[in-house]
């Protein structure tokens, strides 16, 4: 009896795992990149009812963020506002600012009727997880860290992942966006742009004792007593050079504000 | 290390704690289902069985069909975020509202503080800013479910028949001009036992535009008795006020005052507060129980004796006669002995504390019996320090029910028009022969109601009302304070209040929505708003606007209330009364009594359909979704019957065939049987889903007002009743978790070395390396008590009277489905707290004799005087949770601040958690309760398209804070997480740049602890000093269940203390000490 299998099967098992083993690699990493929120939900960027633009009146007008959120520091929610407050500037009667646009049909009609403008929901987080803006909001993390730079976006998109494991890589390291609570607004921030002076005489203005601030500069206990803001400063450009660093402000206030993020199931998933 | 798992066996001899007479005597019905904690969870029913396989195929063709579904709408769905268009004032999305206002109760008020959502009411507390606010009972906590039940009225009906808002506007101005015409001759007007000064104010108003009309009051279960005496001894103008905080004695003839029948007068934490002590010294009241079967006040009594109601009067006579009152003492030598040497210790006491003692009386008697406890009361110096006066409100003079039924059958009534939330037609004695007198005199009924039930669709007109949530109105509490009734929500489906249609009466309002013609402003006033207001100016003395809006945010009128006052009391109006006092016959075999009670259900029938209520186990005999005869272990025992055997009550020539259940405590010869049940088509929970209805109705057994009918006669049939019976569900396989001690015990020096076996437990061994005890230098690993809040929690046995209302409350708060009476026949219940009720006897046996058999024959007797002790018992929080290191997905995980926490999404229904939990406080979801019917839960998404999916309604009451679960999740007691994380999140909004991140001493509460009216429940911060629970958790009663096991709970209980009468007889084996308890 002559060979039942040809020649080329001897070799084939072993193509075979290579090619699945390829496959294999290939799916996972696939699914690994396009089925995760940082590919699924960054840039999705919906066309909105009403043509407002971020960029004109949080970028170009300056206005502040919760001017419209107003509520976003005491609520869980950040509110979409009412007609009331953009009839503050444009309504017929009030300011009056461009109130023939055809832009602003749609908000005009919502005031007749009294039917709300349906904003498409961009940021969505799942009905089991409990996100809570003002919690952020009050303790040292801006807009921008989860939004981006709303300021320069005509129609708003998706800038970040808001994926699980995203959260928790800023709740496990807090002091990588942590910023000075006058700043949380200001969506142009750079630690760089800070006045190291300035902020370490607030935080001593706050009642932080000078060895604390100095011990969580040098990360270790001192040797010496330090004496006031020039020691402070001296200490810091050593560690983090000429310009104000992130991991600067950020250790600075988690230590001094007990920055203590949840890592547990609880915080978030009730 | 290795560690003995062996259980301490359980001691044979001393007392003994039980849950049903199966359990005590090990018979095998008890032992089938010990140890399982899913009984009947995982088996198909012999139905099920033969269907599967086509069941499977269904599924599986529905489930291909799906999938094409599926993948077409594999795309992102868009959602919305809709804003209000105009600001809406104090809204805040996403944060609660907390408005005050009041519950309207028969002849008082529960003062109420209402939380809602963007407009959606979700849950109800306690009012304690109000002078008689505080926990409240489960009706009050569950009565918000009410207002979005799919099944209550909607539309007005005629004849039964579907009508409009115009049609019931035409019929109802015809009535108004026929009034006119006729000055009210032929109108006749019902109303409940309602303390509305609106209400009574425009019932006067009435009688001034239409004199000829007549007024009549009609409750189901009224205090007519109490009242008539009452008034006769000290005029009509005044009214009683019950000080329990000040009773060191209290003493009740079948009044369940801490349960079922309220009294007029303090909160019962008045009581609760002399009930319990922490530290050795000093005094506690002490409350005597006479009482045919079990109620929660029974189980709170220091003595109780079970006493045939029919023996009550007698009791209340040789009290009477014993205190000096000469026209007793023909009726208390009937006494049989045993009741007089039971009564005489207890009548010193009540003697040698006069002034601070005091008797009560149920309101099931008549006036003799209330005459004989207004003498009794008098002679104790009851009056003036445990009893005060206060004047009524102006209340419109009305007439009683027989007297309307008398007006009817003459003829003499033409229109009738129904306020009362009783329903006429169903619990009126005799009310067959009403409802014929009505139809036969052609009288044009009216009816106003929340449910569509037998008045309502006999009615010529029937009106659905409003829910009080949904319409301005008032009332008084027990001494007089002004209460305002402010709706949160407009009416869902256009109902209209008891006040709307008085003023529809007078001719000063439409009823129905409001409509407004085009071009037209909406007016913005409210009729029956500017009635109360104007109710309001007439309290405060003219219409203040700062006085009204401090007294809308407070929920009443501070300093409203009547003050005491010194009344000359006319005590030979007694002895008239007291004439006519009869003994009854002494309940007999061949002649039992049968005694109506209410129902820890739907009370008198008007909440058969809150379905919170009908699955909240009774208190005494853990039913669910039905009513039954209770009977006596004696009487049950000799007619040989068997749990849930129908058994056929004659009594007065009416019969009734119901199912039985055996109840520990209860009288022998004679039954008790709740009232309520038996409304047929009310909808799917009051009436199942076939309308035939739910449970058996008791009213039509009495022809005239009594409720102790007497020379009954029982005849046992066959058939067997399904129960839906949660007592012998997720048991603790028989371990003594319960403790109690009498006050003499535990003044006694020794008193916590002599406790339990907590002091001789080896040291903790843990079931994990985890995180247990406080963080220190030994234990780096334990709880950071410095830098986080560590939750924990006591529950004092001393206080917990068992009334369910914590569960009510944990379901309201935390979007706890309802599984219906099949699957808690399955033992499926969902409630978070289940409250474990025990029956206990410390002698037990032929001739008491202690024996270390297994099996107990407890004779009648000693099952009839069997004690009765509560446990709550939910998720004990344990720091070394054993059902933490089962779980294979890691669901549940504990937090920084020792909670035992549950994420529902990571869950995948392995219960491997609940199967290693040692208390059994774990749920599992084996359908989704939350989105379907429940009487469609085995169609899955099959089930017919327009039940498919719960109603929308039923959405708006759940809590937004609360995930709602789905199938195949477990789930268990959180300590309210989402109070906690809402509670920390305020304080770092304050916080922001500080350090300061401990939320202020016992500012946050759970829904459990709010609810509970005798304030059994603390709930706190281990780690801030100043917390009431450190004080209770450093208290010699501090007990934690199952200590030797090593799970570390956070919750743990205060042992029962009870303050016995050394000389009643019995007394040494109340709260006895078993030597080898653990």
């Amino acid at each position: 009896m002559g060979n039942f299998f040809p020649r080329w099967t001897n070799w084939f098992p072993l193509k075979l795992a290579i090619a699945l083993a390829f496959i294999g690699a290939g799916v996972s990493v696939g699914i690994a990149y396009y089925f995760t929120p940082k590919y699924t939900r960054v840039g999705y960027e919906p066309t909105q009812p009403v043509p407002f633009s971020h960029k004109l009146h949080a970028g170009e007008l300056g206005m502040d963020c919760r001017y419209c959120h107003s509520f976003v520091e005491v609520s869980g929610h950040a509110n979409v506002p009412t007609n009331q407050t953009c009839f503050n500037c444009h309504g017929p009667g009030k300011g009056n600012i461009k109130s023939a646009s055809p832009k602003l049909e749609k908000v005009l009609t919502a005031h007749e009727t009294g039917e709300p403008i349906p904003w498409v929901k961009l940021h969505k987080s799942p009905d089991y997880a409990y996100f809570n803006h003002s919690v952020h909001i009050n303790r040292g993390v801006s807009c921008a860290s989860c939004h981006g730079k709303i300021n320069e976006m005509e129609v708003v998109y998706h800038d970040q992942p808001l994926s699980m494991g995203w959260c928790l890589d800023c709740h496990r390291n807090p002091e990588n966006n942590l910023r000075p609570l006058d700043q949380i607004t200001n969506l142009n921030y750079k630690p760089s742009d800070l006045d190291r002076a300035g902020f370490y005489k607030d935080l001593l203005a706050n009642g932080v004792p000078v060895k604390e601030v100095a011990e969580v500069i040098s990360g270790k206990p001192l040797d010496f007593e330090p004496k006031g803001v020039d020691d402070l400063l001296a200490l810091a450009e050593r560690k983090y050079g000429k310009q104000v660093s992130q991991l600067e402000v950020g250790t600075q206030l988690k230590q001094h504000w007990q920055i203590q993020p949840p890592e547990s199931c609880a915080a978030c998933h009730r | 290390m290795k560690r003995n798992w062996q259980h301490p066996a359980e001691p044979r001899t001393g007392k003994r704690y039980w849950r049903s007479t199966a359990e005590l005597e090990q018979r095998s019905e008890f032992l089938n289902k010990v140890g399982i904690e899913f009984p009947g969870g995982d088996t198909l029913n012999e139905e099920e069985r033969e269907n599967s396989r086509r069941e499977f195929l269904k599924v599986m063709g529905a489930a291909t069909g799906l999938m094409g579904l599926g993948l077409a709408s594999c795309r992102r769905p868009v959602f919305n975020i809709l804003p209000y268009t105009d600001h809406v004032e104090w809204v805040i999305p996403g944060k609660p509202l907390l408005y005050a206002t009041a519950m309207p109760r028969p002849g008082g008020v529960t003062p109420l503080v209402v939380t809602t959502y963007e407009g959606r009411p979700t849950h109800v507390q306690g009012n304690t800013l109000h002078p008689f606010g505080g926990g409240i009972d489960s009706f009050a906590q569950a009565s918000v479910l009410d207002l979005y039940d799919p099944e209550r009225s909607k539309k007005p009906l005629a004849q039964s028949e579907e009508s409009d808002w115009e049609r019931a506007n035409v019929i109802l101005k015809k009535v108004v001009a026929e009034a006119k015409k006729e000055q009210g001759k032929g109108l006749a007007i019902v109303v409940g036992d309602s303390t509305s000064p609106t209400l009574h104010r425009l019932l006067g108003e009435i009688r001034k535009a239409y004199p000829q009309t007549s007024l009549y009051t009609y409750e189901a279960l009224s205090h007519a008795g109490g009242k008539t005496v009452h008034s006769a001894l000290v005029g009509p103008k005044l009214k009683p006020v019950v000080r329990l905080g000040r009773a060191k004695r209290i003493l009740t003839l079948d009044c369940d005052f801490l349960g079922l029948e309220p009294v007029a007068g303090d909160h019962i934490k008045e009581f609760s507060k002399h009930r319990s002590k922490d530290a050795p010294g000093g005094e506690m009241n002490r409350l005597y129980s006479l009482e045919n079967r079990y109620t929660v006040t029974g189980g709170m009594a220091d003595h109780r004796k079970p006493l045939a109601a029919s023996l009550i009067p007698v009791a209340a006579a040789v009290i009477a006669a014993e205190l000096g009152e000469a026209s007793a003492q023909a009726l208390a030598k009937e006494a049989p002995g045993s009741l007089r040497d039971w009564l005489k210790p207890a009548i010193k006491d009540l003697k040698e504390n006069s002034g601070s003692s005091l008797v009560l009386a149920g309101s099931r008697y008549g006036k003799e019996v209330h005459a004989l406890v207004a003498a009794i009361n008098h002679a104790l110096g009851a009056f003036g320090s445990t009893i005060e006066w206060v004047a009524a409100g102006q209340e419109a003079e009305t007439q009683s029910f027989q007297a309307l039924q008398t007006a009817v059958a003459a003829g003499q009534v033409k229109t009738l028009v129904s306020l009362t939330p009783s329903d006429l037609l169903f619990d009126l004695p005799n009310a067959g022969d009403f409802g014929k007198a009505i139809r036969d005199k052609k009288v044009a009924f009216i009816h106003l109601g929340h449910n569509v039930n037998l008045s309502a669709r006999k009615a010529a007109l029937h009106l659905p009302s409003a829910h009080y949530l949904e319409a301005w109105g008032d009332a008084l509490a027990a001494d007089g304070t002004y209460s305002i009734v402010q709706p949160m929500i407009q009416p869902l489906y256009d109902g209209v209040s008891e006040i709307e249609l008085l003023l529809a009466l007078l001719g000063q309002k439409a009823l129905g929505p409001v409509t407004v013609a085009e071009g037209e402003e909406a007016t913005k006033t409210d009729a029956a708003y500017d009635a109360v207001r104007a109710t309001f100016g007439a309290v405060v003395g003219g219409m203040k606007e700062n006085v009204w809006n401090v007294s809308l945010r407070d929920g009443f009128v501070k300093g409203s209330a009547g003050q005491a006052t010194s009344v000359a009391f006319n005590v030979g109006a007694l002895s008239g009364m007291l004439a006519d006092v009869k003994a009854a016959p002494v309940p007999s075999a061949s002649a039992l009594e049968v005694v109506l009670v209410p129902s820890s259900h739907a009370w008198d029938g008007r909440y058969i359909a809150n379905a919170w209520l009908q699955e909240a186990p009774d208190p005494v005999t853990k039913l669910t979704w039905d009513n039954a005869a209770w009977l006596g272990s004696k009487t049950f025992r000799d007619l040989k019957l068997k749990e849930g055997q129908m058994i056929t009550v004659t009594v007065n020539g009416s019969e009734l065939t119901l199912p039985a259940i055996e109840a520990p405590g209860h009288v022998t010869n004679s039954i008790s049987i709740p009232v309520g049940y038996g409304q047929k088509e009310l909808g799917f929970v009051g009436s199942d889903s076939d309308g035939k209805g739910r449970g058996f109705d008791a009213y039509p057994l009495r022809k005239s007002d009594s409720f102790v009918l007497t020379g009954a006669t029982v005849t046992v049939t066959e058939e067997i009743y399904p129960f839906a019976i949660t007592q012998e569900q997720n048991t603790m396989e028989g371990r003594a978790v319960y403790r109690e001690a009498t006050l003499t015990d535990f003044n006694k020096p020794d008193y916590t070395s002599q406790t339990g076996m907590d002091s001789h437990i080896p040291e903790n061994i843990s079931f994990y390396k985890g995180q247990v005890g406080r963080k220190s230098e030994k234990n780096p690993s334990g709880f950071d008590y410095e830098k986080e809040h560590q939750w924990g929690m006591t529950i004092d046995l001393s206080k917990c009277i068992g009334c369910t209302a914590c569960i009510v409350a944990c379901q309201s708060e935390n979007n706890i489905p309802v599984v219906g009476k099949d699957q808690v026949r399955k033992g499926r219940v969902m409630q978070w707290i289940r409250m474990d009720r025990y029956f206990a006897m410390s002698k037990w046996g032929e001739n008491d004799a202690p024996s270390d058999d297994v099996h107990i024959d407890p004779t009648p007797e000693q099952l009839e005087n069997a004690e009765m002790v509560m446990q709550p018992l939910a998720c004990q929080q344990c720091e070394s949770a054993p059902c933490e290191t089962v779980c294979p997905v890691n669901a549940t995980v504990h937090t920084e601040d020792g909670l035992n926490a549950m994420a529902y999404n990571r869950c995948i229904g392995t219960r491997y958690c609940a199967n290693n939990c040692p208390y059994t406080a774990r749920r599992f979801n084996w359908f989704d309760y939350n989105k379907r019917p429940l009487d469609e839960l085995y169609w899955g998404p099959l089930s017919t398209p327009e039940k498919t999916g719960v109603r929308e309604s039923m959405k708006l009451q759940k809590n937004p804070n609360v995930t709602v679960r789905m199938r195949g999740v477990i789930e268990k007691c959180t300590y309210c997480v989402q109070r906690l994380e809402a509670a920390k999140i305020q304080q770092k909004q304050k916080q922001r740049d500080s350090k300061d991140f401990r939320i202020p001493t016992d500012t946050v509460k759970v829904a459990c602890q709010q609810a509970c009216a005798m304030e059994a429940i603390e709930f706190g911060d281990l780690a801030d000093e100043k917390s009431n629970l450190n004080k209770l958790k450093a208290s010699p009663r501090n007990y934690e269940v199952l200590k030797y096991i090593g799970t570390r709970p956070r919750t743990s209980y205060l042992v029962r203390l009870r303050n016995p009468n050394p000389e009643m007889p019995g007394a040494e084996n109340i709260a006895a000490w078993s030597a080898k308890q653990i």
